[in-house]
């Protein structure tokens, strides 16, 4: 049936459109190539991605997310440093979209590669590879002068999960740079160690509002009874956005001594907050909280009436 | 291109998929993989690379039901609450069984979920219920990846063919006809199972802006997969339950409160305070936000200048790349800004869709309809609160449920007198020298639609609804006009808008009470447990009307108990306020 | 009944001097879901333009044009 159906044609055909002098031509043929899916086709994008034309190559840079392994990424690494900031940027999302460990064979010696722009690209295409060997180059990283990078090479690591990391992820915690900082406290989630809650709990108390928030928030997945006293201590933060998620750590771990400091807090403005406290009170179900709870009944938001009714509600039926 | 010509051609299959949009993809991969020698045909009436309600992507999942973070049991509770209690768990259940499934498939497709500093799931908690929320902040390239598995699959695509009806024979399903989109070519599928994933009635309703194609859902969902399930003798469940969104006003984008709420945005009204009282995506919701509307508190908002820069930076981010792109250049037009404004929202025109609400054709839990060898999945099946990732897991079911079911049978006889009455019945408009286009045809029944079918729901007017339809469809059958194969689709989508009008109309009127808030708001009726706790089926008459029955709601595999039921009655809106 | 000439403005719009349509792409008219982009044939070449005013503003056609060329506004009605 000619027409009706999306062809399978050889893909020795198609790349011959990559001959026309014509660009437009040269693009429908990478367009063609990359729908067939086929790895035969893997080679010819490999040239169209050096073509004259940066239309051809910014197709050809997309297309290659359809294809994986070592020669995807090689080709795609070759375009890392194009002219054209299009196609640049298109192989580095293409290299995030690589599945096969394998395909991080050749981004791992790029890792010390003079470009940061390519470290970046490369740092962020080896993070889903999840390969133990990317480990050491990543701590390595850590050392670059330039934030992306670290913050970057934090996101391999953090991927990793491997404990003998810990100590360059506490460096990466005390960065000078915010974003590194707050990339490398999120990173401490997969640790239960004394080590990553001490870091969790001094980020507590980072400069910026954003560390601290996250430090608050992943404290639920690794803290253990001896960071009740610091999130309790974040319930004073200045930030709104970092006491709720105190709030929230608190609830998760089901630190109940924290519900009497919780309680007062249902008198702050921001109703997000209030939402929070009283969902958190009745996770926590404190008799001698109500007190805090009984006058929000008529609050003035839904969301917090409700949270209140169901926290009233299980503290009633003595739930904990 | 578009010139009319006039050619028929017919091909078999073992398995056709109508639809290449979320749920059809699923399909026609599980139906191959499960069984690698099946000849699995997939028909887009569009391209399927940039196809149906997830065209641009997707933001984030709604209804993910993954171990630590929610259970099948808590999931089908609410969506069973959600639903006023009419709800067939069965299906529900089983998707919230193997949806985390599905996600883990996705994600292997290159589909990609958001993540923490880990590579865990980073599953947001909204309220104190269920925590179902899993951003995709990179949402963009969800159709991207499924074309690249269907094409590894050699899955079979056809596009810009679009089904007008099914064929049927032997009491089963025998295959579908088809028209080419920009040549009037006839296409006749012979199929041993067939499976629907055409998507919302996205164009019954007008948009209050006027614009035919400013809808809720992609323009290019006109409701085909109701009338062909129709027209082919299935079953459809609960047509009265329309669906209406909260939206971006004029706009008519989703307000995407799944995005801004993890963050802490929120729907507030004019003096930015929140109202909404429902706990649930439900038509009670819906209706709560129809009376902020109508109330002197109204307008309705967005409110997200509350929220850090930082935050919203990031809010601004995904909605700006993910499902609805454009509106980044709307709010630029407008010259809003969410960190000092607040966004104006409105609720949208009616439609029917499972994925926001329960209206569809009748399934159960494998996907099938109530027609042998008939499935259907996604938007269009009558599993509720859907979304996308039910699109994906039902369409799965379907997948592979086809395949088992063609494995005992041939092709079934059908008889050649329905291809040809289809082809006089399409090709009339071609057929005449002048007479109405299909826009006007079309925007006079939305417009009807408007008037008269838009909740809060008044027999009087839906009766004179009726009249009017049959006035305009007289109009259509007699002197619709079309110039080119272009605007030939575009009557046929007309004809498709006033049947589902008219499937609305008759649907509503059927059941006399109201129930799930909004969407089936009968003024004149109160909720009535004792003789309407059960699903309304629509088919087609002898007379060729719709017909309704009612069908008992299947027992309950999730038992919901007494005080679950009151605590959601204690949040419901008053009677006297919902009549307003 | 003869059917009227009513104007009406498009919410895409292609800039002709980036469009390589002659050159043989179409990949806009390709993607776009409700199939309302077409080329057109002018003395200075060839190039895509909106024919149809039936658009969703999705953004497939502009997301996907190789060279930038097709911008996607929202309809006069709505915006």
């Amino acid at each position: 049936m000619n027409g009706v159906f999306e062809g399978f044609d050889d893909i020795a055909d198609l790349a011959e459109g990559l001959d026309d002098p014509e660009p437009g031509a040269r693009i429908m043929a990478v367009i063609e190539l990359t729908d067939s899916a086929d790895p035969a086709a893997l080679p010819h994008l490999a040239r169209a991605i050096r073509d004259p034309d940066a239309g051809v190559r910014l197709l050809a840079a997309q297309g290659l997310t359809d294809f994986d392994g070592p020669e995807t990424a090689e080709a795609l690494v070759g375009a890392l440093l194009d002219d054209d900031q299009k196609v640049r940027l298109a192989a580095a999302t293409s290299l995030t979209e690589l599945k096969d460990p394998e395909a991080g064979t050749p981004l791992i010696p790029l890792l010390t590669a003079p470009a940061e722009f390519v470290q970046v690209a490369c740092l962020n295409g080896l993070k889903e590879l999840r390969r133990t060997d990317a480990l050491g180059p990543a701590i390595e990283a850590l050392e670059s002068g330039s934030p992306a990078v670290r913050c970057a090479a934090v996101g391999v690591i953090g991927w990793l999960q491997d404990e003998a990391a810990l100590p360059a992820l506490i460096r990466a915690a005390a960065d000078t740079d915010p974003a590194v900082r707050r990339a490398a406290v999120a990173a401490f989630g997969f640790s239960g160690s004394d080590y990553a809650e001490k870091a969790l709990i001094a980020a507590l108390r980072d400069d910026d509002w954003q560390v601290r928030e996250s430090a608050a928030e992943t404290l639920a997945k690794s803290g253990s009874p001896g960071c009740a006293g610091p999130l309790m201590g974040a319930l004073e933060d200045d930030f709104w956005q970092v006491r709720l998620k105190a709030v929230r750590s608190l609830g998760k771990l089901g630190m109940r001594g924290a519900a009497m400091r919780i309680g007062p807090m249902m008198n702050m403005p921001i109703p997000n907050l209030r939402k929070e406290c009283a969902a958190v009170l009745g996770e926590l179900a404190v008799a001698e909280s109500v007190v805090f709870l009984a006058d929000h009944e008529n609050d003035s938001d839904p969301d917090v009436r409700k949270n209140v009714r169901w926290a009233l509600e299980r503290i009633a039926r003595g739930a904990a | 291109m578009d010139e009319i010509l006039d050619g028929i051609t017919q091909i078999d299959c073992d398995i056709l998929v109508i639809g290449g949009g979320t749920a059809g993809p699923m399909a026609a991969l599980k139906a191959k993989r499960k069984n690698p020698s099946a000849n699995v045909v997939l028909l887009d009436k569009a391209n399927v690379k940039r196809s149906g309600a997830i065209s641009m992507g997707m933001d984030g999942l709604n209804n993910s039901v993954i171990p630590g973070h929610a259970t099948p049991e808590q999931y089908t509770k609410e969506i069973t609450i959600a639903n006023d209690g009419i709800c067939d768990q069965a299906a529900v259940y089983r998707y919230a069984q193997e949806c985390y499934g599905i996600i883990q498939e996705l994600d292997e497709f290159g589909i990609r979920f958001q993540k923490d500093q880990n590579g865990e799931y980073d599953v947001k908690k909204v309220h104190h219920i269920g925590t179902y929320v899993l951003p995709m902040p990179n949402g963009d390239t969800v159709k991207k990846a499924l074309y690249r598995q269907l094409r590894k699959a050699r899955i079979n695509i056809t596009n810009r063919y679009m089904a007008t009806r099914l064929l049927t024979g032997d009491g089963r399903v025998a295959g579908a006809i088809c028209v080419n989109t920009r040549t009037a070519e006839f296409l006749v599928v012979r199929a041993k199972a067939v499976i629907m994933c055409l998507g919302a009635a996205g164009r019954l309703g007008l948009p209050t802006s006027g614009y035919l194609y400013g809808t809720y859902e992609n323009a290019s969902n006109s409701g085909e997969g109701y009338t062909m399930a129709y027209h082919a003798g299935a079953g459809l469940a609960n047509l009265e339950c329309y669906q209406i969104n909260p939206l971006i006003k004029d706009y008519n984008g989703p307000a995407c409160a799944y995005v801004a709420g993890p963050m802490g945005g929120y729907t507030a009204n004019a003096a930015g305070e929140r109202f909404i009282e429902c706990d649930y995506w439900s038509g009670q919701m819906m209706q709560e936000f129809f009376d902020e509307l109508q109330s002197g508190k109204g307008p309705v908002f967005l409110k997200l200048n509350h929220l850090a820069g930082e935050t919203i930076s990031e809010i601004e981010r995904v909605l700006h790349i993910v499902e609805r792109p454009t509106r980044g250049h709307f709010h630029a037009g407008r010259g809003t800004d969410y960190r000092k404004q607040m966004i104006e929202m409105h609720i949208s025109e009616i439609g029917f869709c499972s994925g926001h609400s329960a209206s569809g054709v009748y399934v159960d839990e494998n996907a099938r309809t109530t027609v042998p060898g008939l499935y259907a999945a996604g938007d269009m099946a009558n599993v509720p609160h859907n979304y996308m990732l039910g699109a994906f897991t039902h369409g799965a079911f379907a997948g592979e449920d086809a395949v088992d079911y063609i494995a005992d049978v041939d092709f079934a006889g059908f008889d050649q007198g329905m291809v040809e009455a289809e082809r006089t019945r399409v090709l009339a408009p071609t057929k005449r020298d002048d007479g109405i286009p299909p826009n006007q045809i079309e925007y006079k029944t939305r417009r009807l639609v408007n008037d008269y079918l838009q909740p809060p729901k008044v027999t009087a007017k839906m009766e004179l609804a009726q009249s009017r339809f049959a006035e305009v469809r007289a109009d259509m059958e007699s002197a619709m006009y079309v110039r080119d194969a272009h605007e030939l689709m575009r009557a046929l989508e007309a004809s498709t808008i006033l049947d589902c009008a008219d499937m609305a109309a008759a649907a509503s009127l059927y059941r006399t009470e109201s129930r799930w808030g909004l969407y089936h708001n009968r003024v004149e009726y109160e909720k009535d447990d004792e003789n309407w706790f059960c699903h309304t089926i629509m088919t087609k008459g002898a007379d060729g009307l719709p017909s309704s029955r009612k069908q008992a709601v299947q027992p309950y595999v999730v038992e919901i108990g007494e005080d679950e039921k009151d605590a959601y009655s204690r949040q419901r809106v008053g009677a006297g306020v919902a009549a307003e | 009944m003869p059917l009227a000439q009513t104007a009406t403005t498009v919410p895409v719009t292609v800039d002709q001097a980036l469009c390589i349509a002659d050159k043989g792409c179409t990949v806009c008219v390709d993607v776009c879901p409700l199939d309302v982009l077409r080329i057109a044939e002018t003395d200075a070449g060839k190039t895509a333009y909106m024919k149809y005013d039936e658009c969703w503003y999705c953004m497939p056609c502009e997301a996907d044009c190789p060279t930038g060329a097709v911008t996607v506004n929202l309809p006069y009605l709505l915006k």
